[in-house]
């Protein structure tokens, strides 16, 4: 018969492991793709047409956005400058490919437009905007910044290869990342 | 081997000359994640609250006014905001001036969420997200110090630890300056 500090230990250890193997899937996620190196570090997690629905919905948006929005494909991305320089960031240097050929990001200029054709307040043109990974920006020593790229929907997989300038000036060795089997989420 | 009155001669010397270099030099220690900027003028902030009473950062003139925009849905802003509450609890007292910009939600979202996370703060409402976008943030949460003459000074990256002892005794060297 086990005693009651045999219990108590055994119970202890139970815990533990199972916020070992919590943490082990917090921290393996299977939709998300990640480079890195010494220089930088780029997160890219695909989203479902429900994760975003549900976020823009939670925020108000109109069941027309939503529906748009659910069309397409997001991913949100997340970039960690972790060199002590500039990493000059420049979404016109990140080239998406499946083997069939190039796909075309949507820019900020088209969802403006067609927020401004459906009519969308300004207030969710905004939060919209805000939710997106910025066109271009000086990432400087340690910092993170991220947000949302949208690509029309493939089923296809397909890979990002992206530049990144370094260096107060842009002079600096120029970083270069592949990221490959990138798949959208349905 | 010098000797004792050497040495104290030494160390005389060395704090004599040094003073003058101290005294130009009282720019403060700026911690990690701060950006220094080119000082230019601050961009317009004329906004309601949340009870609609009316806030104008012209007015604010005279003082270091902590500039932040945020939105609820933005984890680094959720995980900020205790910080700031507990920066703001301690050096509002101390003269430094706030403004906790919201960008583009509406009053119950506001309401539900400073009410967990920064009760005693008042919330300035930008509804359309327009003076966020004069202000050009890097991305939420955001964080500009505007010094006395109105002139925006520093600019924090992302998220900082502002009740944290660094950059409480940052804040405090700069309304020594006011």
């Amino acid at each position: 018969m086990l005693n009651l500090k045999q219990i108590k230990f055994f119970c202890i250890g139970l815990i533990f492991y199972c916020s070992f193997i919590t943490l082990e899937i917090q921290a393996n996620p299977t939709n998300q793709y990640q480079y890195s190196n010494k220089k930088i570090r780029i997160r890219l997690l695909p989203r479902s047409p429900e994760q975003i629905a549900a976020f823009y919905e939670g925020r108000g948006f109109s069941k027309e956005m939503v529906n748009k929005l659910k069309q397409v494909c997001f991913i949100t991305t997340g970039i960690h400058n972790k060199t002590q320089q500039i990493l000059w960031h420049n979404l016109t240097y990140w080239h998406f490919t499946t083997k069939n050929g190039d796909i075309k990001r949507y820019t900020r200029h088209y969802w403006k437009n067609e927020w401004e054709k459906m009519g969308i307040p300004l207030a969710h043109q905004s939060t919209f905007r805000w939710t997106l990974l910025p066109d271009a920006l000086d990432f400087r020593a340690n910092e993170h910044e991220g947000g949302n790229i949208i690509l029309p929907f493939t089923a296809e997989p397909f890979t990002l290869t992206a530049r990144f300038k370094t260096g107060k000036d842009k002079a600096g060795m120029p970083i270069e990342i592949k990221i490959e089997n990138l798949q959208c989420r349905r | 081997m010098p000797t004792l009155t050497g040495r104290v001669f030494f160390i005389s010397c060395l704090l004599v000359f040094s003073a003058p270099v101290f005294a130009l030099n009282n720019a403060p220690a700026v911690p990690v994640g701060i950006l220094t900027l080119k000082p230019y003028p601050s961009p317009v902030v004329a906004l309601k609250d949340i009870d609609g009473q009316h806030f104008n950062l012209k007015e604010t003139k005279g003082h270091w006014v902590f500039v932040h925009f945020w939105a609820s849905w933005c984890g680094p802003c959720r995980k900020e905001m205790p910080a700031i509450q507990s920066m703001w609890n301690k050096l509002q007292k101390e003269g430094l001036k706030i403004a906790l910009i919201n960008t583009s939600e509406d009053e119950d979202t506001i309401f539900e969420f400073l009410g967990v996370y920064a009760p005693n703060i008042r919330a300035l409402m930008d509804t359309d997200g327009r003076i966020t976008d004069q202000w050009r943030p890097r991305g939420l949460p955001a964080t500009y110090l505007v010094a006395p003459n109105g002139e925006v000074r520093y600019q924090a990256l992302g998220g900082r630890e502002w009740g944290s002892p660094t950059y409480l005794n940052f804040l405090r060297q700069l309304l020594k300056q006011q």
